[in-house]
């Protein structure tokens, strides 16, 4: 990549750094004495080669005022719920040996950014000059993946826009050599920008870019400096550490991933069928099975904050799982449109396109199930998500094909059956997990799922019960038919508790909860 | 919706654009203005500098003004937003007259004419001394000179005081008695230079954040924090004094003995400018480390060391806000504070004041030429030779100036209550939020013939009970000076019109006048509050607050100018009162109290068991009238909370978030939420006065400083249940046996 920082300084007439500092230049105060020593708070040159901005944070200095936030929402338009700049509260001791401390942050500038990585659309950058991560808003198609992916809670989803943003530590103040808007305002100084050689960052940044009520660094190696007190009460928490609130339900995405794992499922169970010698109502089930897949890949852009660019997503398959899966299930439409017709229309070669269909559709579930996989956000980072949407996939899929009298009904029956134990099994043995875990995530979100969330996880485990295995186990046509819908409602409900128990990592908050919406 | 929006074509790019600003660089396009428009910061009294962004006639940013040498440029996060309060959706737009029960719209002409009638009438009735008013700390200083002379000369009642009163009317009582005069000492510049600091009641961290940075410029600093509760500044400090609520009286004259038996004092200080030190030094005899330590529940070790760093300083601040003058003894707590400084020579002396660190933006500006507790210029009422100067100035007969000084605030309210007020002027401010005992209060404002609430907002709790809103330009929509702690004299610009039909109160000032004919008598040929400025400097000249060599040039040309400065001052320095070591008072000396500890009036209980303590925010400022309208300040702090100790909420079987209810004799708060947190000490739970919805004035206490007359809004006994329990009967009649 070229030097943008240095060309752009360059045709501005800038010279760099070195010249600016308007503000300072202009006249001396009056007092008698120059009343603070200004101690330059951004580096008085440019990063050289292994070499980025960071932002370093004192501890020490910072009284909690939140001027930083208020800074940063005017420097950037933000509306109030958006706050690219947050200050949270850590606590411990005991009276009169208190300690509370601030934490604020903006984005770390990671050398490992999740937020870059996982961006189906390549919306970021890492400016090769700076180091700085930049967010571009039109490349940005609002899907909130590096939302998930940032242990921090760094980028925001502003729904007035559809599109993300996050902190670019005021990427062009820098350029012209002026503070960030953060830095500007501290009185405490507590805020500064620093250069990082990036080599020796690696080696020794576990030491200062961690701290309490902080997520690991070695999620993605942020490159914020920490300055911490000499001393830290031992049973120093965060400030919110009791104050646990669901997450968004997501909607198009409970109705997206339940539509697609039933697709699938149930194009497996007709290619099954199939290879079994079935040949009634094969095209039936095949054409219901493909309007279901349809249905949930339209619902998917209803999540999209720029609906009309979802194709875009396809761009970053190398590297993004969202991407893959925008792939893969495409390809599965695709194929499954194609078995359709043949079974439609007696084509040969169907049983080798079911064949396809089934490999693409189970990758697509993978691709999935791999989207969820993210160090930021625990109770969905395990194996058990990927069993979860297969086993919804075969509950679902060969219960719906029964339902539409597709070949063996006792047969497929008993493959739900199956494929219900194995949940039942697997979200026991999930909760266990969030249970027994010492990660503070894990535990807030069985604290939710106890609480909060009792009543629709109780449904869950009923509805699952008896749609997946107490309906298809009972000899009645009747039994069977309400057997899938039950199923269904099943699965949708412990795919809306899959979102809404999630308890992501992130930075410690205050105590009182943020309004959500502004005044 | 927008189709293009929703379907993401539209990501208003245009209003998330960013620009240069000439002088503050690159920043988001709708917050770059037109022109910057230098003024003073509205809120607290620390007096910042800022610059106002006005674009196509509104007020679209603030920032620092990096010259000012209060500030250097920094802004806590209310001024940094303080733009946002001119275009609040409450503010009050048009006058409004109760009519059949409802308030509606009516003319400047009929509301003035409507209030001057009323007025007129009930003061025809009942006597000059039915009309109360109660005015604020928000004002201008020309508006506090004018609105003075209107009250007192125009409609004649001595019957007039501040909100200020409910701030800073202790340090004002114990300066004037310590000292012979209001007027802080020292300076900011102190807390740059002092060799210790020590806070006693003052969580500058959270109230005064702007301050925190003269304090970091102070590299061989040793700081003291005195506080009930572990605030930010608390743990700031060097060494912590964590005493017991209101042991502050004793833990001063356990320094003071102290002090003196170790010879830690200045005696040529105390021959030279003090009396009383005979009469004191055998007073504190009884105040020993041990008696010190059982009253104020600090060890004797760590009275020990504090009276050994503050006695060993070269130069000692002392510093104190609302923990010390919220308090049935304020006035004597400021007198103990002086007679430790003055004790030990700490004042008059760069780095040594006793320093009252003032509340509203221009609560100085009404000390200083108001006519409430005092007359212009820091007079007195008993002086006759004040009086007589007064009138001179004037050109009015000397009798038309009281001998006394009239009800103070919460005298007022007991005077309404007992229909002795039966007409009320309220001027910005809300004391349905504010004043200790709401019930009281609203029963006094509910038994008043007529209540005139002159505000820039409407509704707030307080105009919704008004017969007459008249609606006020506020901070940014009008022109005058604010003087902040230090004394400093700074330039407040107009930088929008005024919302709707709202005038400034200086305008309103004077059509009253014209109403009540006195226009020509009181405010000859003014027309603007510089014309004000001019008199109230003629009135001020020769007093301690002399302005006499003040022009609005002079302060806009140095961001602020500390009087006294007069007439003929050349050079614009830090000044300091009393360095010559001559006070104000008859013999030219300060004075030397022998101030008794006292318990705090309402003790805890079996059944009242905690000791309820109030305070701020760091986002919030008083009422929440501005702040509750500004989103970001309000997502930053949206509801009130209680903080209770960890042990505390153990036995109650509390959890942290619960909601509860606060429960004192006088009343309840409902559905607070619950702070476990070891920054209060066991018994004590601290609660935020800001909040109207949970109103922690529904339980304080109707106590107040004989002296100051302030309120004691720091302790009082309550008890806290879950507020879904069922409610017992916690009426008084169950504990009295």
């Amino acid at each position: 990549m070229d030097l943008p920082l240095i060309e752009r300084a360059e045709n501005d007439g800038v010279t760099f750094f070195l010249s600016h500092a308007k503000l300072q230049v202009a006249q001396q105060p009056l007092y008698e004495i120059s009343p603070l020593p200004v101690a330059p708070r951004i580096p008085q040159r440019f990063p050289g080669h292994g070499e980025q901005y960071r932002f370093h944070f004192d501890m020490t200095q910072c009284i909690g005022c939140k001027c930083c936030v208020v800074a940063c929402n005017e420097q950037n338009g933000n509306p109030a719920p958006i706050n690219w700049r947050r200050v949270g509260e850590i606590e411990g001791g005991w009276y009169p040996d208190t300690h509370r401390f601030y934490l604020s942050m903006g984005c770390n500038h990671c050398l490992e950014p999740s937020c870059l990585i996982g961006c189906p659309v390549d919306a970021y950058q890492r400016d090769s000059v700076t180091g700085i991560v930049q967010h571009s808003a039109e490349a940005c198609i609002g899907c909130q993946y590096c939302t998930w992916n940032c242990s921090y809670g760094v980028p925001q989803y502003n729904p007035e826009r559809g599109v993300v943003g996050k902190c670019d530590m005021c990427y062009d103040r820098l350029v012209d050599g002026r503070e960030p808007a953060c830095v500007n305002a501290c009185p405490q100084g507590a805020i500064q920008i620093e250069i990082v050689n990036t080599d020796q960052w690696r080696q020794e940044y576990s030491g200062s870019a961690n701290a309490p009520g902080l997520p690991s660094a070695d999620d993605s190696i942020s490159t914020t400096r920490i300055t911490l007190p000499a001393r830290l009460p031992p049973d120093i928490k965060k400030a919110d550490f009791w104050r646990v609130r669901p997450e968004a339900p997501h909607w198009p995405l409970v109705v997206m991933t339940v539509l697609t794992q039933l697709s699938v499922g149930a194009f497996v169970a007709i290619w099954l069928l199939q290879l079994l010698g079935a040949s009634a109502r094969l095209g039936v089930a095949a054409a219901g099975s493909l309007i279901l897949g349809g249905l949930a890949l339209a619902s998917s852009t209803a999540h999209l904050g720029r609906p009309i660019h979802a194709y875009r997503a396809l761009k970053m398959w190398r590297r993004s799982w969202l991407s893959r899966e925008v792939l893969l299930f495409a390809s599965f439409s695709g194929m499954a449109g194609l078995y359709a017709s043949s079974l439609w229309l007696g084509l040969p070669f169907s049983r080798a396109l079911g064949g396809l269909t089934a490999m693409l559709g189970g990758a697509g579930i993978t691709a999935s199930a791999f989207i969820y996989l993210v160090p930021a956000r625990p109770s969905w980072n395990s194996k058990f998500t990927i069993a979860d949407f297969f086993c919804t996939g075969a509950l679902l899929g060969p219960l719906f094909a029964a339902n539409l009298g597709v070949g063996d009904e006792r047969l497929l029956m008993l493959i739900g059956v199956v494929a219900a134990s194995a949940q039942f099994l697997i979200q026991t043995l999930r909760i266990l997990r969030l249970m027994a875990s010492e990660c503070l995530e894990l535990q807030a979100s069985a604290r939710l799922l106890s609480t909060t969330l009792a009543r629709p996880l109780l449904l869950r485990g009923a509805l699952l019960l008896a749609g997946g295995i107490a309906l298809p186990l009972v000899s009645s046509r009747i039994a069977w038919l309400i057997a899938f819908p039950t199923a269904m409602a099943g699965e949708i409900v412990g795919r809306y508790l899959f979102y809404v128990s999630v308890v992501p990592k992130n930075i410690a908050a205050p105590y009182l909860a943020n309004a959500r919406e502004a005044a | 919706m927008n189709l293009w929006r929703t379907l993401g074509l539209d990501i208003l790019s245009e209003k998330y654009s960013y620009g240069n600003d000439s002088q503050y660089g690159h920043t988001s396009a709708q917050k770059i203005p037109d022109h910057w428009v230098a003024t003073t910061c509205g809120y607290c009294s620390v007096g910042c500098g800022m610059f106002v962004g006005v674009k196509d006639g509104r007020a679209v940013s603030v920032r620092g003004n990096p010259h000012h040498p209060v500030n250097l440029g920094k802004l806590c996060p209310k001024g940094l937003s303080e733009h946002y309060t001119l275009e609040a959706p409450n503010r009050a737009k048009h006058p409004l007259l109760r009519k059949n029960g409802t308030l509606v719209q009516v003319s400047w002409e009929e509301a003035l004419d409507t209030m001057v009638e009323k007025f007129c009438a009930t003061q025809d009735r009942y006597g000059r001394e039915a009309l109360g008013v109660i005015s604020t700390g928000q004002l201008v200083t020309e508006e506090f000179y004018a609105l003075g002379k209107l009250v007192q000369l125009g409609f004649g009642t001595k019957n007039y005081d501040g909100n200020t009163t409910l701030c800073m009317a202790s340090a004002v009582s114990g300066y004037k008695r310590s000292f012979g005069s209001d007027g802080p000492p020292g300076a900011y510049e102190d807390l740059q230079k002092a060799d210790v600091i020590f806070l006693i009641g003052a969580n500058i961290a959270d109230n005064h954040p702007i301050l925190c940075q003269h304090l970091e410029a102070n590299p061989s600093k040793t700081l003291i924090v005195a506080d009930p509760r572990v605030t930010k500044t608390a743990m700031m400090a060097d060494l912590f004094l964590p005493l017991k609520p209101r042991s502050d009286i004793a833990l001063l004259n356990g320094l003071i003995h102290v002090l003196i038996n170790t010879g830690q004092i200045d005696c040529e200080y105390i021959a030279k400018h003090t009396t009383g030190f005979a009469e004191l030094a055998r007073f504190v005899e009884k105040y020993t480390p041990p008696y010190v330590s059982q009253i104020t529940g600090l060890s004797e070790d760590l009275i020990l060391k504090t009276a050994y760093l503050y006695g060993n300083a070269k130069a000692a601040f002392l510093g104190w806000t609302m923990g010390v003058n919220h308090s049935t003894q304020g006035a004597e707590t400021v007198n103990a504070i002086n007679n430790l400084a003055l004790i030990t020579g700490n004042i008059g002396r760069t780095g040594a004041t006793p320093f009252s660190i003032t509340g509203q933006c221009n609560a100085m500006g009404t000390r200083e030429a108001g006519f409430t507790s005092g007359l212009p210029g820091y007079r007195k009422f008993e002086s006759a030779q004040d009086r007589e100067e007064l009138a001179a100035l004037w050109h009015v007969p000397v009798e038309r100036i009281p001998t006394s000084r009239g009800l103070a605030y919460p005298d007022i309210v007991e005077a309404a209550v007992g229909k002795k007020i039966r007409a009320l002027w309220i001027v910005a401010t809300n004391p349905i939020v504010s004043f200790p005992n709401l019930d009281v209060l609203k029963q006094g404002l509910e038994t008043l013939d007529f209540l005139v609430v002159q505000d820039g907002f409407h509704p707030t709790p307080t105009t919704e009970l008004a017969h007459l809103v008249l609606p006020a330009a506020i901070w940014g929509e009008k022109e005058g000076t604010y003087t902040n702690s230090e004394r400093r004299v700074s330039k407040v610009n107009r930088t929008v019109d005024p919302a709707g039909e709202a005038k400034s109160d200086f305008d309103i000032f004077l059509a009253l006048a014209q109403k009540l004919n006195c226009r020509e008598e009181l405010f000859p040929g003014w027309s603007c509050p510089e014309d004000a400025f001019e008199e109230w400097k003629s009135v001020s000249k020769g007093r301690l607050c002399d302005y006499s060599g003040l022009t609005y040039e002079l302060i806009e040309q140095h961001n602020g100018i500390q009087w006294p400065f007069p007439e003929g001052t050349t050079e614009v320095a830090t000044t300091r009162l009393y360095s010559d070591g001559h006070f104000p008072t008859e013999d030219g000396k300060a004075k030397l109290f022998c101030i008794e500890w006292a318990p705090f009036p309402e003790q805890p209980n079996r059944q009242f068991p905690f000791v309820l303590n109030t305070g701020r925010t760091v986002e919030h400022w008083h009422t929440r009238t501005k702040t509750g309208q500004v989103p970001i300040l309000e997502r930053m702090s949206p509801n009130a909370w209680l903080e209770m100790n960890t042990r505390d909420a153990h036995s109650l079987h509390l959890k942290p978030h619960d909601r509860v209810d606060v429960i004192s004799r006088r009343g309840r708060v409902r559905d607070v939420e619950l702070r476990i947190t070891e920054i209060v000490a066991p018994g004590q739970v601290f609660m935020p006065f800001h909040f109207a919805e949970s109103n922690a004035n529904q339980v304080t206490q109707s106590a107040f400083d004989p002296i100051s007359r302030e309120p004691n809004y720091k302790q009082c006994a309550v008890c806290v249940q879950p507020s879904n329990a069922p409610s017992r009967d916690t009426s008084e009649k169950a504990y009295v046996r």
